[in-house]
C-alpha cells in the first residue's frame, strides 16, 4: 500500500494500538469517531497496524451495526426496533420511511442528505412508535405522520 | 489406540482422533459440509450427526474425539432423519432446482429446459451440477422431494431475497454468493491452511455472507488465487472460472507442475483429450493438497490453437519465410544442415541447448545427440548460468550438489533463514511451507522464526518481524554480504555490521542464537537469482556458510537451494552443462556471433527470452548456418529457425522432472498433442538416426530413455520406468565436508542519476504466454510494469501507468510504470519474463547488475 495524506492521517490516528485483535474494536471506534464512519482505506491501515488481514477487519466492522462503512448523512434518521415500538406498529413506520425516502436500512439517499439506520430501544417507550431525527425522539407516529415528516425532511435545505 | 465399534464393525483407530475422520477413513460415508480434515471443527453445518451409545441425544462427529469402547451408529433411522432435517434447513436458503427437477438426470448443460422452471433457477445454470458436494450429500442422504422442500407451499428464504451479484471480474476465481451455505470452509482454508486471510464472514445473523478483503471484488483483496478455497467449497460459490462448464472430467492424470522447482504434483482433469481443470495431487509429500495460481491455472495459459501444430522449414536466407514441412522432409533437411556444418567446420562448430522445462529424458537425449552422435562438447542451456554457479559453490562447500535436505522438513522448522527476492512469487508452495513453520494451524500452532534477507518487499516480510523474526533489507546485490555477516557472527567472528536499508539486526541475531540449540530444526533457504551468476554463487556460498555456522557437520541437511526453473537440477544431472572443455551458453552465443559456431540445436530452449544481453543473442542467432529448434510454441527463437519441429506442451509429455531437492517426479501425458505436433523425444531420435545413420538410436517409448538414464546417470539407478514410488524418493548424497568459503563483496554499478535494474520471477506471468508475447501472459495485468519507488517517481514526475523507457548500455525497453512500495529508492524492478523476456535486452552478457537511465516520454 502506498502512503498518501489520507493513509498517513489514519496511521497517526491508530498508531497507539498494538498488534493483535485485542485493540481492533478500539481502533475502529477511533477511526469512526474521527471521520464519522470507517472508510475503506482505514480498514487497510488498521489491518496493517494491527497485523491482521484486511478481511478480518472488514468482518469485525460489518458484524457490529455501530460501525458505518459509508459517510454519515447530514440528517440521520434512526428507526427504533424495540419491542414496544413494534407492538404499537413500528413496522408501518419503517415501511413508510423506506418507501418515502427510497432507501433501506443502513443506506443514505444519493445526495447523502438523509440516512436511515436501525436503532435499539432507548427506553423512551412512552413515545412509541418513534423515530429519532439526529438523536431527537419524534413520536408517537403513524404511517401518515411518518410520510409527512419524511417529506419535510426531504425538503429541508 | 482405541477400539471403536462403527455400525457393528470393530475398528482400531488412534485415540483422540476426530470421529468424522475416523468414519471417513473406515470407508463409511457421512455428510459433513463444514469440516476440513486436519483443522479444528467448526460445527456449523450440523450435518454429521451420529448416535453414540451412552451419549445424550445425537452427537456431532466432527467435535467428538474417539475413545476406547465407543459404539457409533451412522445409519439408524433416527440419525438419518435428523441429518435429513438439518440438510433441509440448509437447502431452504440454497438454489434447489438441481435437486427437485424430476427429469434432471436426462438433461445436459445447454439443453433447453422442458419444464416451467424460470431460467435462472434451472439446474443447468449451476456449473457445479453433478460435481457438487451439497448435491451429492442430498443424494446420499436420500433427500426425497418431501425433505428438500419440507414446507411445501410456504415461501422459502432463497426466493425471498434478492440474488446477490456474482463476482466474475477476475480470470480465475468466480465468486457467486447466492450459492453460499456459510460453511466457512473457505474462510478457514484461506486463513489456516494458506495463511493469507483474504476471506471473512461479513455481517451478522441471517444476512451473514462471505466477503473478500474489505468487501470489494476478489481481485481487489489480497487473494493470491491459489484456489485452496475452491477445493474446499461444497457448493458452486467458489469455482474455477476457466472451463467451468466443461470441467466434468472423463479422466484424471497425475503429472508435475512445470512452473517452479518445488515440483508440485498436480492432477489434471481432462475431457476429450483437453485439460479442463487442475487439482492438487496429495501423492506429493511437499505440496500435498496445495498448489499456487500457476499450478492451478497456467495449464491453459495459451489456447491450444496458439501452440505449434505443424512443422516448419526455412530454406531461404535469414529473414525469409518459414514454410510448413512434412516430418520426414524436415528431419532430412535438419540432418543435412548439421552434417554440412560438421563436414565444413568440424563437429565443434555445432552447439546444443537444452532447457529446464524439458523432461530429464529430453535433456538426456539432447546431450547424447551432441556428445555421441554429432560429437560436440558444447551443451548448455541459455538461462542456466546462475543455477550452475550456485551448484558449484555448494559442491565446493559440501562435496555434493545433491544435498540431503528434504523440503518436508521446511514446515517443521523452528528457525528459517530465507535469502531470496520474493519467495512467495518465485516458489509459492515452498513459501507456504515456511509460513506453516512460522504460524502452523490452530490444531498444531507453531512458533517458528523467520529471518528474511531480501531487497524486495514480498509477502514473506509479513511473516518475519511480526512473528519475532527479522527482515534484513539490504540494497540489491547486498544479500550475500548480509547472510555472510550472519554466518560470521554465528561463528563468533568480529565483523563490521552489513549495510542495510532497513531491518532490525537484533531480531535476526536473537533468532539465530536460538537456532544454535541442536534440538531446534533450522532451515536455510536460498532461491537463486534469475540472471546474475556471480550473485548466485556468492549467495549460495553465504547460505552454505550460514548453515555450517548454525549446524556444523549437519549443515547440508538444513540447506535448501531452490533453482529458478522446474527441472534445472535434473537438466544438469542429465549432462546439459558444459563438460570436457565445452562452451557454456554465453560463450556459444559469442562464438556464433563471431562466426566460430555455425549450427545450434535448440531443444525447448529460448535464448532470446532467457539469455541476458539480447542484442548479442540476436546477432548470434542471425549468423548461424543452421538453427534447429524443437519447441511447442512459436517463440522468438523458433521464428528464426531453419528447421522447426513442433513439440507438444509439458502436460502432453511423459517423463520425469527432478525438483529443487532432487525429488524425482513423474510426468504423464494428460493432453492430446495438437495437430501434427510430436513429442521432442521423437524429433531427437529421428534427428540422431538421420545424422548418425539409421539404427543409431532405437527408443520406442519414453520409458526406454528413462531406463537408460537409470543405467547411466549417477544417482538415478532407482528410477527405472517401472519405479513405483514417484514423488516419494529423492536423489541425495551425504556431505563429505563442510567448508566455509569466503564471500566476495559485489561491486554495484555507480548510481549517478541512474537506477539499479533488478528483475525476477513474478507470481502471475505465465512463461508459455510470455514466450509468445501473449497480451494475456499475465491475465490479471498486474505485472506488465516496471516498478518504481514513490520518491523516484516524484523526482521523475511520472505517475502510475505512464510510459517510461529504460536505457542501459545494451539496449532500451519501453513499458508502463507502477509506483510501488516493493522496491527501494533508486531501484527499479522489471518482471523477468514479461513480454518474451524483454528485460534481457538491458542486461550485461553475464547477467550482472546494471544501471539504467529512466526516460520519461513527454507527451507530444
Amino acid at each position: 500500500m502506498l502512503e498518501n495524506e489520507a493513509t498517513l492521517e489514519i496511521q497517526h490516528l491508530v498508531s497507539e494500538f498494538k498488534p493483535g485483535d485485542g485493540d481492533l474494536l478500539a481502533a475502529l471506534h477511533k477511526v469512526q469517531h474521527h471521520y464519522g464512519y470507517v472508510p475503506k482505506i482505514a480498514m487497510r491501515v488498521v489491518a496493517r497496524q494491527l497485523r491482521l488481514s484486511e478481511a478480518r477487519v472488514y468482518g469485525a466492522a460489518t458484524f457490529y451495526s455501530e460501525f458505518r462503512l459509508i459517510p454519515p448523512p447530514r440528517t440521520l434518521v434512526g428507526w427504533c426496533s424495540g419491542p414496544a415500538c413494534r407492538f404499537k406498529g413500528g413496522e408501518h413506520v419503517r415501511k413508510a420511511l423506506e418507501a418515502e425516502l427510497g432507501i433501506g436500512m443502513g443506506e443514505n439517499t444519493g445526495d447523502d442528505k438523509l440516512g436511515l439506520h436501525l436503532a435499539q430501544c432507548n427506553g423512551t417507550c412512552e413515545h412509541a412508535p418513534q423515530i429519532w431525527v439526529d438523536g431527537k425522539v419524534v413520536g408517537p407516529l403513524d404511517a401518515a405522520k411518518t410520510v409527512r415528516l419524511a417529506r419535510e425532511l426531504k425538503e429541508q435545505p | 489406540m482405541a477400539r471403536v465399534k462403527l455400525n457393528g464393525h470393530e475398528i482400531d483407530v488412534a485415540d483422540g482422533a476426530p470421529l468424522v475422520e475416523v468414519i471417513k477413513r473406515a470407508g463409511v460415508w457421512i455428510s459433513h459440509l463444514c469440516y476440513i480434515d486436519g483443522l479444528p471443527p467448526y460445527a456449523g453445518c450440523r450435518s454429521c450427526l451420529v448416535a453414540i451409545e451412552g451419549a445424550r441425544g445425537l452427537q456431532l462427529a466432527c467435535t467428538t474425539k474417539v475413545a476406547d469402547g465407543m459404539v457409533v451408529e451412522t445409519e439408524t433411522p433416527e440419525v438419518k432423519e435428523m441429518r435429513q432435517s438439518v440438510v433441509a434447513i440448509i437447502n431452504a436458503n440454497h438454489s434447489d432446482r438441481c435437486l427437485t427437477c424430476h427429469r434432471r438426470v436426462k438433461c445436459m448443460p445447454g439443453d433447453i429446459c422442458l419444464r416451467d422452471d424460470v431460467v435462472t433457477h434451472r439446474c443447468v445454470t449451476c456449473s457445479k451440477n453433478y460435481r457438487c458436494e451439497l448435491q451429492t450429500t442430498n443424494e446420499l442422504l436420500d433427500m426425497g422431494f418431501e425433505n428438500v422442500e419440507p414446507w411445501v407451499g410456504e415461501p422459502r428464504t432463497y426466493y425471498q431475497h434478492a440474488v446477490p451479484e456474482p463476482d466474475r471480474a477476475n480470470p480465475w476465481l468466480e465468486f457467486d454468493p447466492q450459492m453460499c451455505i456459510i460453511c466457512t470452509r473457505c474462510v478457514r482454508a484461506c486463513d489456516e491452511i494458506r495463511h493469507t486471510g483474504a476471506i471473512t464472514l461479513a455481517g451478522r445473523g441471517f444476512p451473514t455472507r462471505i466477503a473478500f478483503g474489505a468487501g470489494g471484488r476478489v481481485d481487489e483483496s489480497n487473494c493470491d488465487f491459489c484456489g485452496a478455497c475452491i477445493d474446499v467449497c461444497p457448493t458452486a460459490t467458489l469455482m474455477e472460472k476457466p472451463n467451468k462448464w466443461i470441467a466434468r472430467t472423463e479422466d484424471w492424470i497425475s503429472t508435475t507442475c512445470n512452473s517452479c522447482s518445488v515440483g508440485c504434483t498436480i492432477s489434471i482433469g481432462t475431457r476429450d483429450g483437453r485439460a479442463v481443470i487442475v487439482k492438487p495431487d496429495r501423492v506429493n509429500p511437499v505440496s500435498a493438497d496445495q498448489v499456487c495460481v500457476r499450478g492451478r491455472f497456467h495449464y491453459d495459459a495459451i489456447p491450444e490453437k496458439k501452440r505449434l501444430q505443424r512443422h516448419y522449414v526455412r530454406r531461404g536466407p535469414a529473414g525469409s519465410a518459414q514454410f510448413p514441412a512434412h516430418w520426414g522432409e524436415l528431419v532430412e533437411f535438419a540432418a543435412s544442415r548439421i552434417k554440412d556444418v560438421v563436414s565444413a567446420h568440424g563437429a565443434a562448430a555445432v552447439g546444443v541447448l537444452g532447457s529446464p522445462f524439458n523432461t530429464n529424458e529430453e535433456n538426456y537425449l539432447a546431450q547424447k545427440l551432441a556428445r555421441d552422435v554429432i560429437g560436440t562438447p558444447h551443451v548448455d542451456s541459455s538461462g542456466a548460468a546462475p543455477d550452475r554457479a550456485a551448484a558449484r559453490a555448494i559442491e565446493a562447500a559440501f562435496g555434493t550438489q545433491a544435498l540431503p535436505s528434504d523440503m518436508i522438513t521446511l514446515g517443521r522448522s523452528d528457525v528459517v533463514v530465507v535469502i531470496a527476492d520474493d519467495l512467495e512469487s518465485s516458489h509459492n508452495v515452498a513459501a507456504l511451507r515456511i509460513k506453516d513453520a512460522i504460524v502452523g494451524n490452530p490444531l498444531a500452532p507453531r512458533n517458528g522464526k523467520l529471518v528474511l534477507v531480501s531487497a524486495l518487499r514480498g509477502e514473506m516480510a509479513d511473516f518475519a518481524e511480526p512473528y519475532g523474526g527479522a527482515w534484513l533489507r539490504p540494497r540489491p546485490g547486498g544479500e550475500a554480504a548480509v547472510a555472510d555477516w550472519l554466518a560470521k557472527r554465528a561463528r563468533g567472528e568480529q565483523a563490521p555490521s552489513p549495510a542495510l536499508a532497513s531491518g532490525e539486526i537484533a531480531g535476526a541475531t536473537a533468532a539465530l542464537d536460538a537456532a544454535k540449540d541442536p534440538a531446534k530444526t533450522v532451515s536455510v533457504v536460498f532461491a537463486t537469482p534469475r540472471f546474475d551468476a556471480r550473485a548466485a554463487a556468492e549467495g549460495a556460498k553465504a547460505a552454505a556458510n550460514l548453515a555450517i555456522a548454525l549446524r556444523g557437520e549437519r549443515a547440508a541437511e538444513s540447506l535448501y537451494i531452490l533453482p529458478a526453473e522446474a527441472n534445472m537440477n535434473g537438466m544438469r544431472d542429465m549432462g546439459v552443462e558444459p563438460r570436457d572443455g565445452g562452451m557454456d551458453a554465453g560463450a556459444m552465443l559469442d562464438a556464433a556471433a563471431s562466426g566460430a559456431l555455425k549450427a545450434l540445436v535448440v531443444v525447448g530452449d529460448n535464448p532470446l527470452m532467457f539469455a541476458p544481453y539480447r542484442a548479442r543473442t540476436e546477432r548470434a542467432l542471425a549468423s548461424l548456418d543452421a538453427l534447429i529448434v524443437i519447441d511447442s510454441e512459436l517463440t522468438d527463437t523458433a521464428k528464426l529457425a531453419h528447421a522447426l519441429f513442433a513439440d507438444v506442451g509439458t502436460y502432453a509429455k511423459a517423463g520425469t522432472y527432478s525438483n529443487a531437492e532432487r525429488r524425482v517426479n513423474r510426468l504423464h501425458a494428460a493432453q492430446q498433442a495438437p495437430g501434427d505436433a510430436r513429442p521432442a523425444l521423437l524429433a531427437l531420435t529421428d534427428l540422431a538416426n538421420a545424422v548418425g545413420g539409421a539404427d543409431t538410436w532405437a527408443y520406442a517409448h519414453p520409458d526406454d530413455v528413462t531406463d537408460e538414464i537409470a543405467g547411466r546417470v549417477p544417482g538415478y539407478d532407482r528410477f527405472r520406468a517401472s519405479f513405483g514410488m514417484w514423488g516419494k524418493a529423492r536423489i541425495s548424497s551425504p556431505a563429505t565436508r563442510s567448508e566455509v568459503q569466503s564471500v566476495a563483496e559485489g561491486a554495484m554499478p555507480e548510481r549517478d542519476g541512474s537506477m539499479l535494474l533488478t528483475a525476477g520471477r513474478t507470481l502471475y506471468t505465465s512463461i508459455e504466454g510470455a514466450a509468445v508475447h501473449s497480451p494475456d501472459a499475465d491475465k490479471l495485468h498486474r505485472e506488465e510494469f516496471v516498478e518504481v519507488h514513490p520518491a523516484d517517481a516524484a523526482a521523475l514526475r511520472v505517475s502510475g501507468g505512464d510510459e517510461v523507457t529504460l536505457v542501459s548500455p545494451h539496449g532500451e525497453l519501453t513499458l508502463r510504470c507502477m509506483i510501488s512500495g516493493r522496491v527501494l529508492e533508486g531501484v527499479v524492478f522489471v518482471p523477468a519474463y514479461h513480454d518474451g523476456g524483454a528485460v534481457t535486452s538491458l542486461l550485461h552478457g553475464d547477467g550482472a547488475a546494471v544501471a539504467v537511465q529512466v526516460k520519461v516520454r513527454t507527451p507530444a
